[in-house]
């Protein structure tokens, strides 16, 4: 029994143990969901392996993407629901990504552009939500543009940065990036993309100038938004002292740690947790969710998830060179700069920025795009870089 | 990609730290806007039961979750109550943890003695301690007026108007001049030292005229002469204050030797009271040996002086849980514990023999006197412009007692006309009771 056999062998028998707990507990649960997402892995599984990339990251994914149907249904059965279809939705666009190498198409700018156009369009005519002007409806289809928005201008960045195109454009990209989200009033994906931006520059050459100038816009950005913005003065407010603003603006961060401390080494068990007054649980706070009924133990294995993508992420990019690397890279900064962002958001260890948790949280153009991001990972390990990444017979 | 790497694992590392600190060290778990704290108010916790396993508290269910019932009113001084809104009390709350986690409690309590203690004293302010003086159980433990758990809602405008302050423990907390009722530690204190001997006859004149200030006897009568016993039966100033005067500072050491002005080793806690640190002149000590002066005591003080007595000179500690029972863990027994020998039993013996003979013709004598016999002293607290406050204490059989009481009614009048009828019938009921 190879790698396959075996990753697949305990996946199953974690899956198993999650349905008998729906069927002997949970009664009224749609228990196919979590069948035919089993099924669809595997599948996801075989085909990639099928086509020559690398499937190693899937059981990872599938667990996460387990872990928040799971708690999505017991939230709310119409959540999980959500989940199940934006994980179909998924699906189809990790096949996208993984045939169609977009990375490795001719016409980088026009990725930029797209960008552009789209968070241009959210600006005029989305429609608000929740504080965010982040939402737009294409043919009857309503979607989160930004996440789409960031994917494109990772996908031009990596190319463009290798190419050696001009500092200018590349910034005025960005830039216009930054404001148009800035607009929106919804400035976790800017400080997400200008964190894998300049991530990006001084990898493919370093040099202190570009270090110190681009830490400075940093600063200066942070400082002019908390000058500007009240919503970040008040996220920085609640990130420094939210026990003086316990029922308002720290009110989210402080029910965030009482559901952590409550959740203890090995946590309430699922649907004991006490998870409605947390607000935003489902999208930004499931990790405090996850926290309370699952425990310290269940949180360090949901990170070992993420750790591991990171680790699988990392060994396949150092078989690709040039525009290849560069853009993979800066779509696993991507997936976990967003962790971090979130987790150390929730941990106090940053500013609480307002993003779903990758493949866990509720959102279906967030997972989708996830899917996609993956896809394209695993797109990039077929042909020259598969062979060492394959598993060892 | 080296240093991708290992700058994702160092961020992946502080999160791991960051759960480490807030899931297992922060101390959240009982601030005051942490939700989860209100949870216990609605989940069912273990019963409290009386000494026979009657229920003095359970949770009943309700529309969506538990609510905590209780068997008499009486009850919240001593059991506590627990509502979500004003918090919990008494043992609910000493025993928190063990109740929350679905144990239950047997006390030492008796329920029809709690019961018929509350009626007897309803109508007053004032309180009733009963303890059985071998083991140091606390049988009844009432303060009047108390806040219902039953009904904390619908009557918690009502509880913070009443200017008699429901609030108030009084049998633990509640400080009182005690008057005569502390004439038999006198006694005691008296025979134990020396200073008078049995078959010794004390003139009486109804006054006695000391350095400093005379002290008179209530109303002014003149016992003539009498011996030692007769003057505690008739409780006579004149006697005692001139045994205290002879004491001297000695008489503060018996005080305090029988826990007056010294905080009670109880689980529910106590005022300690007051006594004074020295006898300023001999006039100050004759009025301190009359339970005048700056002494305070509170009913339960007053009980375990009862106790002592009647247990031959030693004192137990009081406790009210004798037993923590149910759940995964082991059974959790209170046993007796002695806390000291005030006197020699020959001496508790005297004494003994004096408050028999007050309730037989001396001021504690009542209508139960011809059906039942006991010992007793009576006490009034004269407080000048207002009702003085009436005492008790008193211990029934005297040859193996089985209750030893406390009895304040607050601006009751005599000890004779208000507490000693109260005392003696709830005396009375428990001696029935156990027969």
């Amino acid at each position: 029994m190879g790698l396959l056999g075996r990753t697949w062998f305990e996946f199953t028998g974690w899956l198993a143990a999650v349905l008998l707990w729906l069927f002997f507990l949970q009664g009224q649960v749609n228990w196919w969901q979590p069948a035919v997402l089993w099924a669809l892995f595997l599948l996801l599984y075989l085909v990639t392996r099928g086509c020559g990339a690398h499937p190693g990251a899937l059981p990872f994914v599938a667990v996460l993407v387990f872990c928040g149907w799971i708690f999505l249904t017991r939230l709310d059965p119409s959540l999980g629901q959500g989940h199940f279809y934006g994980a179909l939705l998924g699906s189809a666009f990790y096949l996208f990504g993984l045939f169609l190498p977009a990375p490795r198409l001719r016409f980088s700018r026009l990725w930029a552009w797209g960008a552009v156009v789209l968070l241009g369009l959210t600006a005029l005519w989305g429609e608000t939500v929740g504080g965010a002007k982040a939402w737009l409806t294409v043919c009857g289809l309503r979607f989160q543009p930004v996440e789409l928005a960031k994917v494109f201008l990772v996908l031009y960045l990596g190319k463009g940065i290798s190419q050696g195109r001009p500092l200018w454009e590349l910034l005025s990209f960005v830039g216009s990036f930054l404001l148009l989200s800035a607009w929106q009033r919804d400035l976790g994906p800017a400080v997400l993309v200008f964190l894998v931006f300049s991530w990006l520059v001084l990898q493919h050459s370093f040099a202190w100038y570009k270090l110190l100038g681009l830490a400075g816009i940093l600063l200066a950005g942070f400082w002019g938004a908390v000058q500007l913005f009240s919503h970040v003065q008040s996220r920085v407010l609640a990130w420094l002292a939210p026990w003086e603003y316990l029922d308002s603006k720290g009110y989210q961060v402080v029910q965030g740690l009482f559901a952590l401390r409550a959740g203890g080494l090995v946590g309430q068990g699922l649907g004991q947790g006490l998870v409605h007054v947390i607000p935003q649980g489902h999208t930004d706070y499931i990790f405090a969710i996850l926290g309370e009924e699952l425990g310290f133990f269940g949180l360090c294995a949901v990170l070992l998830c993420y750790f591991s993508l990171a680790f699988w992420a990392v060994r396949l990019l150092q078989d690709l060179a040039g525009a290849e690397q560069l853009t993979g890279l800066g779509l696993t900064l991507l997936l976990h700069g967003q962790v971090f962002l979130v987790v150390g958001g929730i941990l106090r260890l940053l500013p609480f920025s307002g993003m779903t948790l990758p493949f866990v949280s509720y959102g279906s153009t967030s997972l989708t795009v996830q899917f996609w991001m993956l896809g394209l990972m695993a797109g990039l390990s077929r042909g020259g870089g598969a062979e060492r990444c394959a598993e060892p017979s | 990609m080296r240093r991708t790497f290992l700058t994702l694992a160092v961020l992946y590392g502080m999160m791991l730290v960051g759960v480490f600190y807030w899931q297992l060290c922060a101390d959240l778990a009982h601030h005051p806007a942490n939700p989860r704290y209100y949870l216990v108010f609605q989940r069912e916790r273990g019963s409290i039961l009386d000494r026979q396993g009657r229920v003095l508290a359970h949770s009943a269910s309700f529309e969506d979750g538990y609510q905590r019932r209780y068997a008499a009113e009486s009850l919240s001084p001593v059991v506590g109550y627990f509502h979500e809104r004003y918090g919990l009390t008494g043992l609910e709350r000493l025993y928190q943890g063990e109740l929350s986690a679905g144990r239950s409690l047997l006390t030492t309590l008796d329920l029809e003695l709690q019961k018929k203690a509350a009626e007897l004293l309803q109508g007053s302010a004032g309180a009733v301690v009963a303890l059985r003086p071998e083991s140091g159980e606390v049988l009844a433990l009432v303060s009047l007026p108390c806040l219902d758990g039953n009904a904390m809602d619908e009557n918690w405008p009502d509880y913070l108007a009443d200017l008699r302050s429901p609030f108030l423990n009084r049998a633990t907390h509640g400080l009182y001049p005690p008057g005569s009722v502390v004439k038999p530690i006198v006694y005691a204190a008296a025979v134990a030292e020396g200073a008078a001997q049995a078959g010794e006859t004390w003139l009486d004149q109804g006054l006695i005229q000391l350095p400093g200030g005379a002290v008179r006897n209530y109303g002014a009568k003149a016992h003539g002469e009498i011996t030692l016993d007769q003057a505690l039966a008739y409780s006579s100033n004149v006697v005692f204050a001139e045994l205290a005067a002879e004491l001297g500072p000695t008489v503060l050491d018996y005080f305090r030797r029988f826990g007056l002005g010294e905080p009670p080793d109880f689980e529910l806690g106590g005022h300690q009271g007051s006594v004074p640190e020295a006898t300023l002149s001999t006039y100050h000590a004759a009025q301190l040996g009359i339970g005048q002066g700056e002494l305070l005591v509170t009913p339960l003080q007053m009980a375990q002086v009862a106790a002592a007595l009647a247990n031959g000179g030693v004192l137990m500690r009081p406790f009210v849980v004798q037993e923590v029972r149910g759940g995964w863990r082991l059974r959790q027994i209170t046993r007796p514990t002695v806390l000291g020998e005030l006197v020699p039993w020959t001496v508790a013996e005297q004494v003994k023999r004096a408050m028999v003979l007050a309730a037989q013709e001396g001021t504690a004598r009542t209508k139960f006197s011809e059906q039942f016999s006991y010992a007793g002293k009576t006490g009034t607290a004269q407080l000048g412009s207002v009702p003085d406050h009436s005492w008790f204490i008193g211990f029934a059989p005297p040859q193996a007692p089985q209750i030893a009481v406390a009895v304040v009614v607050e601006h009751g009048g005599t000890g004779a006309e208000a507490a000693a009828p109260i005392g003696v019938e709830l005396m009375f009921q428990a001696v029935q009771m156990s027969e």
